[in-house]
């Protein structure tokens, strides 16, 4: 029986008073009609004439009357359903546009009439939900891993004093990074009607995934006697003004996109270089989090663009307008950028150092083809991906 | 000074009427109705300010509009009115235990009535009980005048009847069927110790009063903007719940033949 349809329904009450139970059966009945259904009751209680009318009045429903069944002591009473307070179906599917009257109901329920509107702002299917989020979030939950249990910390060992540095500042910077990732897409959770809760839910893996990588990076900075490194301006300018855009589907490509996109490729730098197995193991799970995430953003800028084509200008003024606020910044914040020449080098000996920094200008140049590359699969033309690339942020993310 | 702004009077029963009259002159303001209220705290001094013209409309209890109706032979203007205020009853409950069969049984035992001035707990049932014969003189009343002045807007007298019911200090009790269909579908009467003895005939409740010769523009303007109310606005429906309605009716007199009757010969303000 589908809600709110038939045109006529039938139940037995028994002796029930109307305030003695027979209401939990009338008002379900009552759901299963539309405006004007006839709901019959049959009753044997002799004071429901009365209370049955007074409460229909009271919720304006119509009380028809009663006639005498056959067999004595039963009546048979007749209401018509009233227009008010119908629930009104929501869903199955995502609608294209959402109503924040809603609130709170699943996509599938009923809804009665007249809730508050609620606060939500992102209330269009094509900015919000793109088709792929269903399987990514599938692929989420069950990639889920533990960052005590599924690292083998035991086999850390102390390192070279100049590595274990190197390595510190590495985490620190991860760990920096990834707390951005953690608050920027907790922004724009609240916001997304939860008729699009697919995308709410599947940020919500995204940040539990982010508060992981954050416990696994410091736990290694602090693990075989090293401690963490500095915090750089350029970094801290350039998480700002992530944190600060409102724009979700700006915020998607610039963190996601172009920052998690490019830390793929430091993230499996980090993975080759990696002195001990559990700090490969950990960014190469790590990453495997990351690639997820960069899938979504990719997919939520390829879905809007392609139903919004005005997007691209907003995009691209979106990385000229976070350019020209990094622009006193100069290249990669020092500390990282020699971290990551140490760590390829292995240590302090210079010819192996000359290896290190050939390594990391390579990383520089592998992070700009697959950002232009990325961009290009987004939609861009290859001219406006290597603009765009080269905009991007010195500080990664 | 000519001010379009309607003034109208309402009774402070409870906090929520500044919440309800809030929303109901913002919803005029959308209306681009200039409307601003006035809150009493009970119904005689409301009904001297409507007559004294210090309101343009007053929200009345059928008690303070049958008063109004009365103090001007019947030239006083009625506005509107809850569909909920359309044919009210009252019921004349008894404790099942009693073994009161009818209320011709009356004589002799506990009967528990609401406030003096509530129409729906006290003036009519009882003008209706002795219509159909009882003794009033015969039967022991258990009279619960709580906040008077309010003309039973509270309920709380009503409450006090059920509650006197139920724990066996009265043999039957006199409440508004509002009361006694809410109180049941929230699950707060037990049907094994009280039920219907009686139902009286019906009669209506609450009604906005304007004074003879009022303004026709502020009234035109009020009906319009009052009637413009929908249950199915969030922002009204928050409003029309709170009030008790769910949707505002035209006037309608013949509902309070029955209160006028049963004023008659009583001192009246």
């Amino acid at each position: 029986m589908t809600a709110g349809t038939l045109a006529v329904v039938a139940i037995d009450g028994g002796d029930l008073p109307l305030g003695g139970g027979l209401l939990a059966l009338v008002r379900p009945a009552l759901g299963l009609l539309g405006p004007g259904g006839r709901l019959a009751i049959l009753s044997s209680d002799p004071a429901l004439q009365e209370d049955l009318a007074a409460w229909c009045r009271v919720e304006h429903h119509d009380y028809l009357g009663f006639e005498p069944m056959e067999g004595g002591g039963r009546c048979r009473h007749q209401i018509s359903r009233g227009p008010l307070g119908l629930p009104h179906p929501f869903g199955p599917g995502a609608p294209e546009r959402a109503d924040p009257s809603t609130g709170f109901a699943p996509l599938g329920s009923r809804v009665e009439p007249g809730g508050p509107a609620y606060p939500f702002t992102l209330l269009e299917r094509d900015r919000v939900m793109p088709p792929e989020v269903k399987e990514l979030y599938e692929q989420a939950t069950s990639s889920q891993w533990n960052a005590a249990r599924d690292i083998p910390w035991t086999g850390v060992r102390p390192l070279p004093e100049v590595l274990e540095r190197a390595l510190g500042q590495i985490m620190t910077f991860l760990a920096e990074n990834e707390l951005s990732a953690l608050y920027v897409p907790s922004n724009f959770l609240p916001r997304i009607h939860p008729a699009y809760a697919e995308t709410a839910m599947f940020l919500a893996t995204q940040l539990n995934d982010e508060a992981r990588h954050i416990e696994v990076f410091l736990r290694r900075a602090r693990s075989g006697g090293g401690s963490l490194g500095v915090s750089a301006v350029t970094t801290s300018q350039s998480l700002l003004s992530l944190l600060e855009l409102t724009d979700f589907s700006e915020a998607s490509f610039l963190l996601s996109v172009l920052g998690e996109g490019t830390f793929l490729d430091l993230l499996k730098y980090v993975e080759r270089f990696a002195p001990d197995a559990p700090t490969a193991i950990l960014v190469q799970k790590a990453r495997a989090d990351e690639t997820r995430h960069v899938h979504f953003g990719m997919a939520h800028v390829r879905h809007a663009l392609q139903r919004d084509p005005a997007l691209y200008g907003r995009l691209e003024a979106a990385v000229r307008r976070r350019a020209a606020s990094m622009s006193q910044a100069g290249g990669v914040p020092s500390p990282i950028a020699d971290a990551l020449t140490i760590l390829a080098a292995g240590g302090s000996d210079p010819r192996a150092v000359r290896r290190g920094h050939d390594a990391f200008r390579e990383l520089l140049e592998t992070m700009h083809d697959n950002r232009v590359r990325r961009l290009e699969s987004a939609g861009f033309s290859p001219e406006q991906a290597k603009t765009l690339s080269d905009l991007h942020t010195p500080n990664f993310m | 000074m000519p001010d379009d702004t309607i003034l109208v009077g309402a009774v402070a029963y409870d906090p929520k009427a500044v919440t309800i009259w809030e929303g109901i002159r913002e919803h005029f303001a959308d209306q681009k109705v200039a409307m601003d209220f006035v809150l009493y705290s009970n119904y005689e001094r409301q009904v001297e300010s409507l007559l004294a013209r210090h309101i343009d409309v007053a929200w009345n209890t059928p008690l303070a509009h049958a008063l109004v109706w009365r103090r001007t032979r019947g030239t006083s203007v009625s506005l509107g009115m809850r569909d909920s205020d359309r044919d009210f009853k009252s019921r004349v409950l008894v404790r099942k235990a009693s073994g009161l069969q009818s209320i011709r049984e009356l004589s002799g035992r506990t009967l528990a009535v609401g406030s003096r001035d509530s129409t729906q707990a006290r003036i009519l049932p009882l003008h209706f009980l002795k219509k159909e014969g009882v003794d009033l003189g015969r039967v022991k009343i258990l009279a619960f005048d709580t906040d008077v002045g309010k003309h039973g807007d509270t309920g709380t007298s009503e409450l006090e009847v059920l509650r006197a019911l139920h724990d066996g200090r009265a043999d039957a009790g006199t409440v508004g069927d509002l009361i006694w269909v809410t109180e049941q579908a929230a699950g707060r009467v037990d049907p094994t110790k009280v039920g219907t003895l009686w139902t009286t005939p019906a009669f209506d409740h609450c009604m906005f009063d304007a004074p003879p010769g009022a303004d026709r523009g502020k009234c035109e303007r009020f009906t319009r903007a009052l009637m413009s109310m929908s249950w199915e606005n969030p922002r009204h429906r928050r409003v029309l719940e709170l009030e008790g309605l769910k949707q505002w009716m035209p006037p309608r007199e013949e509902g309070y033949a029955s209160l006028l009757e049963a004023l008659d010969g009583a001192e009246l303000r």
